[in-house]
């Protein structure tokens, strides 16, 4: 049956912001869509709307020519409407199966059935009776899909699903997907990504600052195009020289580092060797969870381990705590902006004093210089172009893209000789992520170090001088960025070999 | 011979009555921390539990009206709680103390006119059994049909959360209520019932000391048993027959001491009153020291507020 999803005048407003501003789209099974758009455009709130998570101001949503309430998202399942989060909505400490069933009217017997043939069908590998939370990203995706398919729905909605998955993870939601698109679901595909558009998607319409500002067929559109109607401006594309630094001196060293850890959700390192060179930017690629979080702790030294030893500019630092490391010049830039780089109720030049250092003078006798402070913020906030030069402004208040300018300027402003940075552009659109490119690839014109560890290989390919990969915590050898290719890095990811 | 080990019986009937409070109490807030809020009312639930019971069965001369009574007080404290840190978003931690000390207050001076009273004998069960059985009848028969409720319940809880769809929601929802609400599932109904259950069950436990253990009023007659019960959710990480084996440690451990003192062992009172706290924590602590169950079992999102987007 032909499924018709028609949405007309949406609009939402949040204080202070037009989250959407009368959107009006048409889609019809058969096909795959595109939503494109910015952090902010208003993706997410328009498929929020549609699986009934938020209601908008005004507006009406149209299912096969029918007007369709959707005020909690068990309306949209009693529509068929079924809805793949960007952040996975599962249970973590419940099984698989539990987490299928808490959803689901069919008895425990009927369902297993019915999920292994889902399984069968669409070539899907996952153990039904174990935890959540011992799934990769690319098997959690699985289970929501699932999830949704178990409802038989008529739409089926993605919000940004690779942006946790690798290379070959991606090609095999792919394969799904078109399979679905075939099956007879419509399904709508919200992304940033422009490259996934168009081997995707056979429409594509692209949303700024709330407002659908485009819609179009896919054939008839380059990369170029795409990302100048989503962005609204011509950008410059940026490409990083590959040096050699053969015969640079050695800034870091680090040997037979081994990691073992209590926690279950953590991964343990086993026998990491890697050496960086002055002026060299090493890219650590990898799907999140294999071990990224732990040499990063470990690097920056929230985690000392016995026995390894990390030589810095010759001198032995592996039983230092962050702060020491920071006197002998190292910097680092955590994944988690909110939670581990800066705290979101306070204000910008408390954030800035929180990495206070020894030649800082931030406090004198116990006492905090606030005077000092702010005007060293207010120094961050311009060299680093983050868009306030507010420093009594509460962090939290401040956008991704302009929080991790913040933190990448605090960390830079000492002029460190190593920045260690985790997935540092990480959610942040098309402006910012440019932005910090750049400044990642001027310390390195600089002569300082950096250590790119990063899920996104498009980044490291363009900003790393060698590569390696982590995979359940090894490293794979570490490679030449030219040599290196987003195929090959897909093969290691994912566990393979190459040559 | 004979004697002796009727008399171990005995001790043994004795240490399963004084562990029944910190049972009842301790099954009815690992239900409600499972749905992921955090209630340190107990203490002041159970205490409003028993004088409402107690004064109930003053008032009324009616032992099934003074236990209904008792479970319905703890149930509308409860409310109090839930209206407060569900419907008004407050801090669970700060409201919960809150209604501790409310609770021990308010029963202050509700009791003030039930002191002295003497209370009414509880009807205990198969006492003919008691008696002509040696060793097992003290064990098994003579008590309040509270105290069996109370020994099954943990089972019946494991069983709940374990299979049924219901404690599959509630695990759920202690898990991620975020995740949860995008499901369809009411969280805030979820959590409130989850609160009345618990809150019922602490009045419960309130009523067995004032109708059954120590059957009078006195003023903080719980004496910190709900803190007790509170601790040994945590320790037992979760897990309902842990709470079990936790509560009977310490009720073992407090009557023992008891005993060791009468007999005029030479150690310091204090030391072996001290005793039970810290045997129940550390069996806990090693009977639950598999982390990954721990993490299984822990309510992820326990006493974190919840908002629902709009």
């Amino acid at each position: 049956m032909n499924t018709k999803l028609k949405v007309s005048e949406i609009s939402k407003i949040y204080p202070g912001c037009i989250a959407n501003d009368k959107v009006s789209l048409e889609f019809g099974s058969g096909k795959i869509y595109a939503l494109l758009g910015e952090n902010g455009a208003g993706k997410s709130t328009l498929v929020k709307i549609l699986s009934g998570v938020v209601k908008p101001d005004s507006g009406e949503v149209f299912l096969n020519n029918e007007s369709i309430k959707l005020n909690s998202p068990l309306d949209a399942k009693k529509n068929n409407i079924g809805m793949v989060f960007q952040h996975f909505n599962l249970f973590e400490t419940l099984s698989v199966f539990e987490n299928l069933s808490i959803d689901s009217d069919n008895k425990d017997e009927d369902l297993r059935v019915l999920v292994n043939d889902i399984l069968k069908k669409y070539n899907f590998k996952i153990d039904l009776d174990i935890p959540v939370l011992n799934l990769s990203a690319g098997q959690k995706q699985k289970v929501e899909i699932i999830r949704c398919l178990i409802r038989n729905p008529k739409v089926l909605i993605m919000d940004e699903p690779t942006s946790v998955l690798t290379e070959q993870e991606t090609d095999d939601l792919f394969i799904s997907l078109k399979q679905f698109s075939k099956d007879g679901i419509l399904i709508i595909y919200i992304t940033h990504k422009l490259k996934e558009v168009l081997s995707l998607c056979d429409e594509v319409a692209v949303m700024r600052k709330g407002k659908v500002v485009s819609v179009s067929n896919t054939i008839n559109e380059k990369i170029e195009s795409l990302a100048n109607k989503m962005v609204g401006e011509n950008l410059n594309t940026i490409k990083k020289k590959i040096n050699n630094f053969k015969d640079s001196e050695e800034i870091l060293k680090v040997s037979n580092l081994n990691f073992k850890s209590d926690d279950p959700y953590e991964t343990n390192l086993k026998d990491l060797n890697l050496s960086l060179k002055k002026g060299e930017c090493l890219g650590i690629a990898g799907i999140s969870g294999n071990g990224q979080n732990e040499l990063f702790q470990i690097l920056s030294g929230e985690i000392i381990t016995e026995g390894t030893s990390i030589m810095f500019r010759n001198k032995e630092i592996g039983k230092l705590n962050p702060r020491e490391r920071r006197e002998y010049l190292m910097a680092f830039s955590p994944e988690d902006r909110i939670s581990q780089a800066a705290v979101p109720e306070l204000k910008i030049y408390e954030n800035v004093a929180l990495n206070n250092f020894k030649s800082s003078n931030f406090f004198e006798k116990g006492l905090v210089n606030e005077k000092k402070i702010k005007e060293h913020s207010k120094k961050i906030l311009s060299n680093f172009s983050v868009n306030t030069d507010n420093v009594e402004l509460k962090s939290q208040f401040l956008s991704g893209g302009n929080l991790q300018k913040l933190i990448i300027g605090r960390e830079l402003i000492t002029s460190p000789e190593l920045l260690v940075c985790f997935n540092p552009t990480w959610g942040l659109d098309v402006g910012a992520i440019n932005y910090i490119h750049e400044t990642l690839i001027q310390i390195n014109e600089q002569g300082k170090s950096s250590i790119l560890i990063s899920t996104d290989n498009d980044e490291l390919l363009k900003l790393s001088d060698r590569i390696c990969v982590i995979y359940k915590g090894k490293l794979s050898k570490i490679m030449n960025a030219d040599t290196v290719t987003a195929e090959k890095l897909g093969i290691l990811m994912g566990g393979g070999s190459i040559d | 011979m004979s004697f002796d080990l009727n008399f171990i019986g005995i001790l043994i009937g004795a240490i399963m009555a004084s562990s029944v409070p910190l049972i009842l109490a301790a099954s009815g807030e690992l239900i409600t921390e499972r749905s992921g809020v955090l209630n340190l009312g107990v203490e002041g639930m159970m205490i409003i539990g028993a004088i409402s019971g107690f004064a109930l069965m003053v008032v009324t001369d009616n032992l099934f009206f003074a236990v209904v009574g008792s479970m319905l007080s703890g149930l509308i404290l409860s409310l109090i709680f839930g209206l407060l840190t569900q419907s008004l978003l407050t801090n669970h931690v700060a409201t919960g103390l809150a209604l501790t000390i409310f609770g021990i207050g308010m029963s202050a001076m509700i009791g003030k006119n039930f002191v002295g009273i003497p209370g009414k004998e509880f009807p205990l069960l198969f006492l003919n059994l008691k008696e002509s059985i040696p060793f097992l009848g003290p064990i098994f028969f003579g008590h309040s049909i509270i105290l069996y409720f109370a020994f099954g319940l943990p089972f019946l809880t494991n069983y709940f959360l374990k299979k049924t769809k219901t404690g599959l929601i509630i695990r759920a929802v202690g898990d991620s209520p975020t995740s949860a609400s995008n499901q369809g599932i009411n969280v805030t109904l979820v959590r409130y019932s989850c609160i009345l259950y618990g809150g019922a069950m602490c009045g419960l436990a309130g009523a067995y000391l004032s109708l059954i253990y120590t059957p009078q009023w006195i003023e903080n007659m719980t004496g910190g048993r709900g803190w007790i019960a509170l601790a040994l959710v945590v320790f037992a990480t979760w897990s309902p027959i842990k709470v079990l084996i936790g509560a009977l440690i310490f009720g073992g451990i407090t009557i023992l001491q008891l005993h060791m003192q009468a007999v005029g062992l030479r150690i310091p009172v204090q030391l072996l009153s001290a005793l039970p706290y810290i045997m129940t924590i550390i069996v806990l602590v090693v009977i639950s020291r598999d982390s990954r169950k721990i993490k299984l079992n822990t309510p992820t999102s326990l006493g974190q507020i919840f908002y629902k987007e709009k």
